[in-house]
């Protein structure tokens, strides 16, 4: 079954019938994480960077922020039965408008905190689709831990 | 005849604004209008009659306590924010469309247009401001004109998406390059066949060109410039267009935000938005 992980949400699946999906990264981040040997995953669509901004929307829906988000990603992967040091983490959005002066610069904060976050975690970007102006799509089939992007109409593999 | 001239003389065979629409646009304009008169042009429109109610006891619009009524709708909400809500009434249906031209899903349109129209009323009370009448409105139909471009005239947008992305251009400009008009202009002359107040029209028109806008006061089509782009980092982009917008400095300057500012914003229009997309579907 398809699964839309919608912004500011996430999805945890053990399904091999199960792809997840989020569309339109923009200056979000996406982030797909998989083990293999358990064959679990999960897909979090994360929007701002920092929880500080407004605590109480973070403690409604941590997946609204990056460096709450992506550690409640690896925890719920963790309690489906994956193992931390088999984690596979790709990534994609990040992306920024032209010329903004810094203001929008949402994109590249968000890719500095979620690198943060998983150094902490110990676990490294096997692959990741980040930057530009372009807005993406992520999908992650459980079965096979495929990633893909798609952009443009055209889909790869991550 | 040019490529613009052709494009901007198709406008007037755009279908017509709903009749609710139209007369609610004569009675926001007259300073004599009367609850009873509103009430009569919205009562004549059942599926704006639903749509009222609805928004009326959404959490965005509501003010506390149910809405059973138009009239109470009218009395508690007063007459511009029923007209407000008469617009979206209206577009809903035609941006709710896929538009296949510019690669827009199903419901594309209709949510980076409630996003945006979210954002440009945020943002000055996020800022401390007193929300301009023609805010809202101008929000929500910045980006009629890629329904006018993408289903009317079916433009096929692939060339000017590979013209932005190549030549590093902003979409518009891609699109000014590639038809010799863009979709603010052709929004632009579609608002102003349907006869919306000029304040909106002006707005729509300028919008990713805030520092040509012809007026002294540039707050609205500010915050439409500004909206847009928050609107943008809700996930409401197109595969199409992405983030590939220039942002206007000036407007960020004039307007006095700051980044903690544009995400507050943006937290503020997520937690909105679902709810007034899902009146639509």
């Amino acid at each position: 079954m398809q699964l839309t992980v919608g912004i500011s949400e996430m999805r945890v699946s053990k399904s091999a019938e199960d792809t997840l999906i989020t569309y339109s990264l923009g200056s979000c981040i996406g982030v797909a994480l998989y083990d293999p040997d358990a064959g679990v995953g999960g897909l979090v669509h994360c929007m701002l960077p920092l929880s500080r901004l407004d605590p109480d929307k973070a403690k409604q829906n941590p997946h609204m922020f990056t460096d709450t988000g992506v550690p409640a990603l690896i925890q719920a992967v963790l309690d489906k039965g994956g193992t931390r040091k088999r984690l596979v983490a790709k990534v994609a959005g990040a992306a920024s408008p032209l010329n903004d002066n810094g203001m929008f610069k949402i994109g590249e904060r968000n890719y500095t905190v979620l690198r943060k976050v998983l150094w902490k975690n110990e676990i490294l970007i096997a692959a990741e689709d980040v930057g530009g102006t372009i807005a993406r799509t992520l999908l992650l089939n459980i079965a096979s831990g495929k990633t893909s992007i798609r952009t443009g109409g055209k889909e790869r593999e991550l | 005849m040019s490529k613009r001239e052709e494009i901007l003389g198709r406008v007037p065979a755009i279908p017509p604004l709903p009749t609710s629409a139209t007369q609610m646009l004569g009675l926001v304009g007259n300073p004599d209008t009367q609850i009873n008169d509103v009430q009569r042009v919205v009562e004549y429109d059942p599926g704006l009659v639903s749509n009222l109610l609805r928004l009326a006891n959404s959490a965005y619009f509501g003010t506390g306590g149910a809405i059973n009524s138009v009239r109470e709708a009218v009395v508690r909400l007063g007459i511009k924010r029923v007209f407000q809500i008469a617009m979206t009434s209206a577009v809903a249906p035609l941006a709710q469309q896929e538009i296949r031209g510019y690669d827009l899903p199903r419901n594309g349109l209709l949510r980076h247009s409630a996003a945006t129209a979210l954002a440009v009323e945020y943002l000055p009370k996020r800022l401390g401001m007193r929300v301009p009448d023609a805010t809202y409105t101008a929000g929500l139909l910045h980006d009629l004109g890629k329904i006018v471009l993408g289903t009317y005239l079916e433009v096929d947008s692939a060339p000017i998406t590979l013209m932005a992305y190549r030549e590093n251009l902003s979409f518009e400009l891609a699109e000014q390059r590639v038809l010799g008009t863009d979709h603010a202009e052709v929004g632009a002359a579609l608002l102003e066949f349907w006869k919306l107040p000029e304040a909106v029209v002006l707005a729509v028109r300028w919008h990713h060109a805030p520092n040509s806008y012809p007026n002294e006061d540039r707050t609205v089509v500010d915050l439409v410039h500004i909206g847009e782009h928050i609107a943008r980092i809700c996930g409401t982009s197109s595969s199409t267009d992405g983030m590939n917008y220039s942002v206007c400095v000036e407007s960020l300057e004039r307007m006095k935000v700051s980044p903690d500012v544009i995400e507050q914003v943006a937290g503020d229009v997520l937690g909105s938005l679902e709810e007034i997309c899902a009146i639509f579907n």
